[in-house]
């Protein structure tokens, strides 16, 4: 049975996108801010229909999209924070001129609803279909601001690099499915069950070339040089977007294909995530300290981060499903905890870049005299970034870090705890240009507007509510995590059997 | 409200931080009276607590207080809470006492001085977040804690944040400090992964059963040692403790001698049944405790500014603590840390006092017979610096005696020789101080003019405390211990279930020792100064000016690790960005793409240089993970 109607929710992204497009494009006196609503409310009538399909059974599209708790965890995480995008940008894209802002809006949706389909995707051909989607909505978003040179710049350079790594990617697609005979990833899992993948070079390049692809998607280092650029050139929304929704994606996609096709050869692999998890938080923590951009600072911050969470992939393939099911549980809610907080910290930045124009770390001086509110919200995001107490990262990065610990990756993750003690230092740079610097010009208050005030007021509360009471975000990841050790575990027996 | 609403001493002073923090600029006198009130409170709340605990039937057993904070899923459930025994009650004695002390101390030290309320603002926080540290029963709450008395320390060392050295300081007390911490949180996350429990009691049954691996267990612990090394400033984490001196002096005598140092002390004592089951890791604290005693009894002989003097006391003595641990007794540690934080608190707000009196000289080479000006200090000093240097019925004697029994007892003679030197040099350096800055001939005339005995709001929390240091250490004998209520000496209230309580008794040879090495120290020291006459200390540094200049320099610690931040950490930094500049050209968007314009199509843009760099990196990326990739698995 073809089963469209797993797919409403993302129907009803798609449709919304399409109206802001056509009403933009046969309304133009239309007022933009307008557009945004618009999204946020579709994105939430998005979220609504999202939550039907949750505490459902698995239920698969022609074997080749499921439906199960996971990927209605990134479906809603995708419906959330195409929202609060959506929100942050309509005060932004005022300012902005010659942006087709119907477009902004409608390619937010439709990378949302891509991300759904990377989360979902049991199938090689639909994951590659589903990336491609979301990185042509990227590429058009990051280059959005056509007028202006480094948006222009930036959206060349990833457009290039993302074609690069889309072709090692379908290249490495291709070799598995020389070596296993099908794209499905229950299949690719029970033909490597079956025999001894190691003597057979193609798997092990295959999946070398899978890993570049995604890595490149997720920024890990060294596949991440784009990514500092692409941050820096894009319209500030659009970095958000980018450093929450777009290593979403890539970690459901990863999660997804790692602990279902290949988790019957995880030592071809699994080496490679730990040693790409702390070549990544060293080089985007050491490159952090160096930098004087804002939106650069964020990049870097954020790879750092991804280096955390590819421990948990690599402790994936180091223990049984038990191992798997907690270091996976770990990554969703440190993947929740740090997109709140990434949130948190965009709607604040942009209502003081919207002010003063001024992305540069310095363009914060005094910030605690003429806002204080938005000081305290950014300082929140960093220390939460950072992993002190009371603060989202602190308790999600605690529970990633005990669910990745085995005795293979312990080391990377005393690396990490390290690490995150040296991102202080540069979070601390940022926090005492606010607190112990005069502001530039004179010290006059201004007032946030509404829409970025409520929104920064509401992440912070989430920011300080998982930090201190994570059970209900914990239990919410562990039900996501759950169906991929479920049928990766019936996977494994069904091959054993014979 | 009995032991079970323990909590409340530490609930108190948290919300007259919130008063404070917000409402203290307002307020008339910056509130002050608020924080004393606070602190006072919790002091009286101290003995409900005390008297309850000692009620409770079934003599001594810890009491437990919990709630369920958050449940998550079927695997783990966290349970928050308080847990009283022993330990604890003399942590909160200590805590509450000298914050008290402390509190009233500053009304008068800190008169005029610009963001008052602020001060006292973070005093409560402080006193708040130490007595948290010290009932906890879970690993969590207490880094939650331990971080908090971290940040109040930070806050208060940088005080006078317009000064250059205090901001370093705070910086620098920081970052050492939470390379501990790294530690810490990492030897948490072992214990959380392998117990499946934040519960300290949890935990330390589980070891006893042999849950953990010999070499799972020496790790976790080895890195839960190093939170307490940095915090309890112990080498090589010293360095932050002298530097700490930048902040004001109350919060020296509270924070960097009497409470939040000996949390590494406390932490250790605490886990100590999980100490003894792991294989030299008892061996290991002692190791560390020597080298430390050692070392900065060595470094303090050469300081010239009392408050550092007092500061590498400080490290030596919790250096001292940690042998004790290290011999597996926690009621001799506990001791010697009580003993300590009333004599040490005595001393340092007795520099503060000096300070005041002289309009904020610090130098010994400017003070010099102060005793006739300032005749409470100097005598309350005098009683401090007596017990400091061991000498009886002094309370310090009391408590290093027992260090040297049981250290004898544990790992021999060798160990209480090393110590000796310690105890040597401590007696030494602590007359020297004394006769530097009371006795003899004023150094700077114009500073002793005008130096004066400072209010009896400073002076009474000094006689106070000067009583605390000439009898608390009578609480190591039973018949003291039966009087006050509790079941006997300090060693037959506190002890490891294993051991058993057992009465102290005076070993004679033990306590002839300790006094001969106490009697040398005073001796060679007052021959060398007497008078404040420095020919024959000047000779002495002129005979062989390389070890002075190691002293002075405190054996060049801070140049080694400056070397190692500007060689190690930010060469590296710089290594890589300037890798990503140059060699991959990554010189961010800075619009270089303009120069070309836009009619030459994209293999324009292809020769900024940089996007065929991004590629390289990318494939060299695969081909390094391919190769690897068959190697593995060839």
């Amino acid at each position: 049975m073809r089963d469209y109607a797993l797919f409403i929710p993302e129907y009803i992204a798609c449709g919304v996108a399409l109206l802001v497009i056509a009403l933009e494009l046969f309304a133009p006196r239309v007022r933009k801010d307008l557009l945004a609503y618009l999204t946020a409310l579709g994105a939430a009538a998005w979220f609504a229909a999202g939550l039907a399909f949750l505490d459902r059974d698995p239920a698969s599209y022609q074997g080749l999209f499921l439906s199960d708790d996971f990927t209605a965890f990134f479906r809603l995480l995708a419906a959330g924070v195409v929202a609060v995008v959506a929100l942050i940008s309509a005060e932004h894209l005022k300012r902005q001129r010659g942006i087709d802002q119907g477009e902004f809006y409608g390619l937010l949706l439709v990378a949302g609803s891509a991300t759904t389909i990377m989360a979902g995707a049991t199938e090689l051909l639909t994951a590659y279909l589903a990336l491609e989607i979301l990185s042509f909505s990227l590429y058009v978003l990051v280059g959005i601001l056509k007028r202006d040179l480094r948006s222009n710049e930036a959206s060349l350079k990833y457009i290039l690099l993302g074609a690069f790594s889309s072709a090692l990617f379908l290249y490495g697609l291709s070799l598995v499915y020389g070596a296993a005979g099908t794209t499905s990833y229950p299949g690719i899992a029970e033909a490597f069950a079956g025999r001894d993948a190691g003597l057979d070079p193609a798997v092990a390049v295959g999946m070398m070339l899978i890993l570049a692809g995604v890595g490149f998607k997720v920024s890990a280092a060294p596949f991440h040089m784009w990514a500092p650029d692409a941050y820096e050139g894009a319209p500030l929304p659009i970095t958000a977007f980018l450093s929450t929704l777009s290593k979403a994606a890539g970690f459901a996609l990863i999660l997804r294909l790692f602990s279902t096709a290949f988790v019957t050869d995880a030592e071809s692999w699994r080496w490679a995530f730990l040693a790409l998890a702390a070549i990544t938080m060293t080089v985007g923590n050491l490159i952090a300290i160096q930098q004087r951009n804002l939106k650069r600072l964020v990049a870097y911050s954020s790879i750092g981060q991804v280096g955390y969470m590819l421990i948990s992939i690599a402790a994936l393939g180091y223990g049984d499903a038990q191992v798997g099911l907690n270091a996976t549980s770990g990554l969703l809610v440190h993947l929740i905890g740090y997109i709140v907080t990434t949130l948190a910290l965009f709607s604040a930045l942009t209502a003081a870049v919207n002010r003063t124009g001024s992305e540069e770390i310095a363009g914060l001086r005094g910030l605690a005299e003429t806002q204080p509110f938005l000081a305290l919200v950014i300082t929140a995001s960093l220390f939460s970034f950072a992993g002190l107490p009371f603060f989202a990262g602190f308790t999600t990065k605690l529970f990633m870090l005990q669910g990745a610990t085995t005795s293979e990756t312990i080391w990377v993750v005393a690396l990490a705890v390290l690490n995150s003690f040296i991102s202080l230092y540069y979070y601390l740079m940022v926090i005492r240009q606010m607190y112990l610097f005069d502001p530039i010009g004179e010290a006059v208050r201004f007032r946030v507007q509404p829409v970025l005030w409520g929104l920064a007021a509401v992440l912070l509360l989430g920011i300080l509510l998982i930090g201190m009471y994570p059970g209900p975000a914990f239990e919410f990841s562990e039900q996501a995590a759950k169906p991929l050790f479920e049928t990766a575990s019936a996977a494994t027996a069904r091959v054993q059997a014979p | 409200m009995g032991a079970e609403q323990a909590w409340v001493l530490a609930a108190i002073p948290a919300g007259v931080f919130l008063v404070l923090a917000l409402f203290g600029r307002a307020l008339p006198r910056g509130g002050d009276y608020l924080g004393v009130a606070a602190i006072a409170s919790s002091f009286a709340l101290f003995f409900v607590v005390l008297a309850d605990f000692l009620d409770t039937p079934g003599k001594l057993g810890p009491v437990v207080n919990d709630i369920e904070w958050s449940s998550i899923g079927d695997t783990f459930d966290l349970r928050m809470g308080i847990f009283i025994d022993p330990i604890t009650i003399v942590m909160f004695a200590v805590v509450v006492t000298v914050a008290l002390m402390v509190n009233i101390f500053s009304i008068g030290y800190m008169k005029g001085e610009p963001r008052y309320h602020w001060f006292f603002a973070v005093l409560q926080l402080f006193a708040a977040s130490m007595l948290m540290l010290v009932m906890a029963d879970n690993l969590l709450l207490l880094y939650i804690s331990w971080e908090l008395v971290g940040v109040c320390s930070f806050l208060l060392i940088g005080f006078y944040w317009e000064k250059r050295s205090a901001t370093e300081a705070a910086k620098k007390a920081f970052v050492t400090t939470r390379i501990g911490d790294v530690g810490l949180l990492i030897g948490i996350i072992l214990l959380w992964k392998e117990g499946g429990t934040f519960n300290i009691q949890e935990l330390i049954h589980l070891a006893e059963e042999g849950h953990f691996s010999q070499p799972y267990l020496f790790t976790a612990l080895a890195f839960i040692f190093l939170g307490c090394m940095g915090k309890s400033a112990q080498v090589p984490f010293h360095v932050w403790l002298p530097d700490a001196m930048e902040g004001p002096t109350p919060v020296s005598a509270l924070i960097h001698a009497a409470t939040m140092v000996v949390a590494g002390v406390y932490l250790t004592a605490r886990l100590l049944p999980m100490f003894e089951v792991a294989d030299g890791m008892l061996l290991t604290v002692t190791i560390v405790g020597l080298i430390t005693a050692l070392l900065t009894g060595f470094m303090a002989l050469a300081q010239t500014d009392i408050k550092k003097v007092l500061a590498y006391s400080t490290v030596g003595q919790l250096g001292f603590m940690f042998i004790a641990l290290g011999a597996g007794e926690p009621a001799v540690a506990m001791f010697h840390l009580m003993t300590h934080a009333f004599f040490k608190a005595l001393l340092f707000l007795g520099a503060g006092s000096v300070i005041i009196g002289t309009h904020h000289n610090q130098e010994m080479d400017r003070l010099g017979g102060l005793w006739r000006k300032m005749p409470i200090t100097g005598t309350t000093f005098l009683i401090g610096s007596l017990a400091l240097a061991g000498l009886p019925p002094l309370a310090g004697f009391w408590s290093k005696d027992e260090i040297f029994v049981v250290l004898e007892h544990r790992w021999g003679a060798w160990a209480v020789i090393l110590l000796g030197i310690s105890a040597v040099t401590t007696a030494f350096y602590t007359t020297r101080l004394f006769i530097r800055t009371f006795m003899g001939r004023p150094a700077d005339p114009h500073v002793y003019e005008h130096a004066r005995e400072t209010p009896p709001v400073m002076t009474g929390p000094l006689v106070f405390l000067a009583l605390l240091a000439l009898t608390s250490g009578f609480v190591v004998f039973h018949d003291v211990g039966k009087a006050l209520g509790f079941p006997g000496g300090i060693t037959e209230f506190i002890f490891l279930p294993h051991h058993g309580p057992h009465e102290y008794e005076l070993k004679w040879g033990f306590a002839a020792a300790s006094l001969a090495m106490a009697v040398v120290g005073i001796f060679s020291a007052a021959w060398m100064y007497w008078g404040n006459d420095l020919r024959r200390s000047t000779a002495l540094a002129n005979w062989q000016p390389g070890i002075y200049d190691m002293l002075r320099r405190k054996f060049y610690f801070d140049e080694l690790y400056q070397g190692m931040i500007d060689r190690g950490v930010l060469g590296f930094s710089y290594l890589v960005s300037w890798f990503d500049r140059y060699v991959v050209n990554d010189t961010g968007v800075d619009g270089s793409a303009q120069i070309t314009g836009f009619t030459g199509g994209v293999l324009k843009y292809l020769q900024t240089g940089r996007v065929p760099n991004y590629a390289m990196a990318v494939a060299l990326g695969v081909i390094g993970l391919a190769i690897a990739g068959l190697v593995v698995r060839g």
